[in-house]
């Protein structure tokens, strides 16, 4: 579904992430697992072309997206999830929602299915996206990334500033939606959460890739389990 | 005292026209536009030429609008291309200067070409009485263009898939990036139909009194009062600041004197910006 080829990209001529190489199987769900710094927010902000690559290529689902701005690379499919959720705050859910099917109107069918695996969004379809809890804001990001039918649904720390059973609630969501095929690339800090949905993971350290394998390798590497997963 | 507030709410709604582009390009991307008022102008000459010409008034007022709208299209895919390319308050201030030189270069073509223009657009009948206050046909008209072309952008804006994208780039431009939605593209056609918008108030102000050619930077100072009274980068309050600032300019022209009128707008403008540094329905402090 998805693959990156030597992506470099950084600020002011600074590349703060080097040479990175992944693919994400369709259908999979991938995680790419880093401390605060590692550079999983600006590896995912190139790629999704909020911010210019230095060096790489970027392939969807066949289609190069490299060169892509980040409205045509949305379009083509790969709907972004930020940590800091970039809703519109004076806009009420639905209105958020409905702007996730841009530029068409969202599907009845769409966004009945998002009603349905967030019902807390249901219930306060009238309310303003910036009034909302923590919690209630991360839905909505995630849910009006999935009113688009997206191919592949990246997240950025999705359980950013969440209590943990929401947080744990954020993932039994997003196991849901990988359970009906949907591809999902995600970074995580919490990497026992991460591991739990993951079936493949990368891990980031100081802007490149230094170790890859599967969720149960992964979790059983003596490296990992030191450092993520508080285990000596 | 009716006839003075009801002029004052009709005043009102053109300010709002007036202020309403000029908050949008401003909320979608930190660009003040001060050749606002130049580009209503040009609008109101390609109307009264066009009717010089024989052409009916509304065949006439609509090349006037399409004209300005392209107008802006073409400010905004040349010179504005190099605004957007800056950030913060440099952008602001570049943003400021160019669109000065552009107010300027249109102010001393149309006195250049039309030196002794005043332009106005005369429509008969006889006046109408409403609710107890006798009416001339062309306010009568002036105010229904008002009304109906409020009432239509507010419905884009709350209603259409493409109004609600404009609001979300002013309200989170990485958001509506990520729902697939091109901001340049945006600030483009708004920035057209801000055009668009004042050449409409300066069309039908023409109904009712002869504009001159020098009006821009009227036009263009009026829009920044209701801009800043209103709140940067809202039309709610772009349409609330004009209202109230066009019954103040009727009840201070008629209780104290014309001469008066802009002084109390401005004071209007600066008891606002120390009682809400963002406007009355600003978002941003």
């Amino acid at each position: 579904m998805l693959e990156v080829e030597g992506l470099s990209a950084g600020y002011l001529g600074d590349d703060v992430v080097h040479d990175i190489s992944f693919r994400v199987a369709d259908s999979a769900a991938v995680t790419i697992i880093g401390s605060n710094g590692a550079g999983k927010t600006t590896l995912f902000r190139a790629m999704c072309g909020l911010l210019p690559k230095s060096a790489g290529r970027v392939t969807l689902d066949g289609e190069d997206i490299s060169d892509l701005r980040a409205h045509s690379i949305a379009r083509a499919g790969l709907a972004y999830v930020p940590s800091g959720r970039h809703l519109f705050p004076q806009m009420t859910v639905v209105e958020n929602l409905s702007l996730g099917g841009f530029p068409g109107r969202p599907d009845p069918k769409t966004m009945a299915v998002v009603l349905d695996l967030f019902p807390r969004l249901g219930e306060r379809k009238n309310q303003q996206a910036g009034t909302m809890s923590g919690g209630e804001q991360q839905m909505l990001a995630v849910g009006r990334a999935l009113i688009s039918e997206p191919k592949l649904l990246v997240l950025d720390e999705p359980t950013t500033g969440l209590a943990p059973k929401l947080a744990a609630d954020a993932y039994a969501a997003l196991t849901v939606l990988q359970s009906q095929g949907l591809t999902l690339l995600v970074a995580e800090q919490q990497v026992p959460l991460a591991l739990s949905l993951a079936d493949y993971g990368y891990v980031l350290e100081n802007g490149r890739v230094q170790l890859d394998g599967t969720a149960d390798d992964l979790e059983r590497d003596p490296e990992v389990r030191r450092a993520y997963l508080g285990v000596s | 005292m009716t006839a003075v507030i009801l002029d004052g709410i009709v005043l009102g709604l053109q300010f709002g026209l007036l202020g309403v582009g000029m908050t949008l390009v401003y909320g979608l991307g930190g660009v003040l536009n001060l050749a606002h008022g130049s580009m209503a102008v040009v609008g109101a000459i390609v109307v009264a030429n066009a009717m010089a010409a024989g052409a009916p008034v509304l065949v006439a007022v609509g090349a006037g609008l399409l004209a300005v709208g392209a107008l802006g299209l073409v400010l905004d895919s040349t010179l504005m291309r190099a605004v957007y390319r800056l950030h913060g308050e440099s952008r602001v201030l570049l943003s400021l200067l160019l669109t000065l030189g552009v107010a300027f270069i249109i102010d001393g073509l149309l006195v250049w070409r039309y030196p002794i223009g005043s332009l106005g657009i005369h429509i008969s009948g006889d006046p109408i009485e409403i609710l107890g206050v006798r009416m001339r046909i062309g306010s009568l008209v002036a105010s229904a263009i008002s009304v109906v072309t409020g009432a239509a952008l507010v419905a884009f804006f709350r209603l259409t898939t493409a109004g609600r994208a404009v609001r979300s780039v002013i309200q989170d431009e990485v958001g509506a990036r990520l729902c697939g939605i091109n901001p340049a593209a945006v600030r483009s056609l708004i920035f057209g139909l801000s055009g668009m918008l004042a050449a409409l108030v300066a069309i039908t102000k023409s109904m009712t009194a002869p504009i001159t050619t020098t009006a821009g930077i009227d036009f263009t100072i009026l829009a920044l009062i209701v801009t800043v009274v209103g709140g940067l980068g809202s039309v709610a309050g772009a349409f609330l600041a004009g209202i109230l600032l066009g019954i103040v300019n009727t009840v201070s022209s008629f209780y104290i004197g014309t001469y008066i009128t802009s002084i109390m707008l401005l004071a209007a403008a600066a008891l606002t910006i120390l009682l809400r540094p963002s406007g009355l329905l600003g978002r941003r402090a």
